[in-house]
């Protein structure tokens, strides 16, 4: 599976308008100048690829775990949209597989009680 | 100049080394808004109070209800229907009488967020809306005031400071996220003690902790997470400037 990034975590007139979570753009050097970094993902769903994200960001020093051990969903920090949907719409939820050209996009949820 | 009083009020911070009477007396003709006094107001208030912030502004349009009782704990049951700024007011010049607190009755707005804040040397948020922590955030980008952002929900806080021209502003991040999800006092009581804390360091001139970073603490597993953050070039609010 190739993925996409936003290489430097900017944001630019030309770039993404709402880039909600910049430290999670690319934090390995290759991944920076290409634009572009590989990954091999052990099978095809939502899931595989979050946890696979998530391993990969831990050997680059980012502490990012989309999925709560606990639950075995999402964590409630994070919300995540496969083309747009959420997935709690999308049949199958996290365990949807994932096909050629998909975009998932990854956002943080902030808080706003006081 | 700190009298005889004030130098046996303040005697255990006075020690440590890097703060002393010249901090303190920094401290003393500081004007800090604190824009809301709920769950993280009531916390940042009480310590800002406590440690000789000369001036706090409080700002606040509700009145005391039962359900603020688990985490806001300036107010007790016999302030049920008062206006939270009278109560808080009330409480806090008694916690340190010597300290000027103008309590303002008032929903932050887009018309009137630059007026509330003016003359601030820093805002620290205690709001529970986005469209009026948006207001709060596009008014201290105006007047370069320092912005310290902190929220919560259930067993879970964030906080960030926005240091206007310097760091990312809160419009730079198009932030999302549901409210209303309920919280335990003790989330609000953490996030607003680390904005007290930032607060003091901005006001004796130190660099602030939190400029251009997101800390994020979670209460389930007890981690504290924290973001390097980088402006939005195309942002509304911060960045008109950079952009043709």
């Amino acid at each position: 599976m190739i993925i996409i990034v936003n290489p430097a975590g900017k944001v630019t007139r030309e770039g993404l308008l709402n880039i909600n979570m910049p430290w999670l753009c690319a934090p390995w050097p290759e991944a920076r100048e290409e634009g572009v970094c590989e990954a091999e993902v052990e099978g095809d769903t939502l899931r595989a690829l979050l946890t696979t994200l998530a391993e990969a960001y831990k050997k680059a020093g980012v502490d990012f775990e989309p999925i709560n051990p606990r639950t075995n969903d999402m964590d409630e920090d994070y919300d995540v949209l496969v083309n747009d949907k959420n997935y709690v719409t999308i049949p199958d939820g996290l365990n949807a597989k994932l096909k050629d050209g998909d975009r998932v996009k990854l956002k943080i949820l902030w808080r706003w009680d006081g | 100049m700190l009298d005889r009083d004030e130098l046996v009020r303040y005697d255990r911070q006075l020690r440590i080394p890097d703060f002393g009477e010249a901090a303190q007396k920094k401290l003393k003709i500081s004007h800090v808004v604190i824009a809301g006094v709920g769950g993280l107001g009531c916390a940042s208030a009480t310590y800002l109070v406590a440690a000789g912030v000369g001036h706090i502004t409080i700002v606040d349009f509700d009145v005391v209800e039962l359900s603020n009782l688990n985490r806001q704990v300036l107010y007790w049951e016999e302030d049920i229907g008062a206006k939270k700024v009278t109560v808080a007011q009330k409480k806090l010049s008694r916690l340190n009488p010597t300290i000027e607190i103008t309590p303002v009755w008032a929903e932050i707005t887009e018309q009137n967020a630059s007026s509330i804040i003016s003359g601030a040397q820093v805002v620290v948020d205690g709001l529970d809306k986005l469209d009026a922590r948006l207001a709060l955030n596009a008014a201290c980008i105006r007047q370069k005031i320092p912005y310290v952002y902190g929220g919560v929900s259930r067993f879970r806080g964030m906080m960030t400071t926005i240091i206007p021209g310097e760091t990312p502003c809160l419009a730079c991040f198009n932030p999302e996220g549901p409210r209303g999800l309920g919280v335990i006092g003790m989330i609000p009581a953490l996030i607003a003690n680390l904005q007290a804390l930032e607060t003091i360091k901005l006001l004796m001139g130190q660099k602030p902790s939190l400029a251009g970073k997101l800390l994020r603490f979670n209460g389930n597993d007890f981690k504290f997470r924290i973001y390097d953050i980088e402006k939005n070039e195309a942002c509304q609010v911060c960045s008109q400037g950079l952009l043709s």
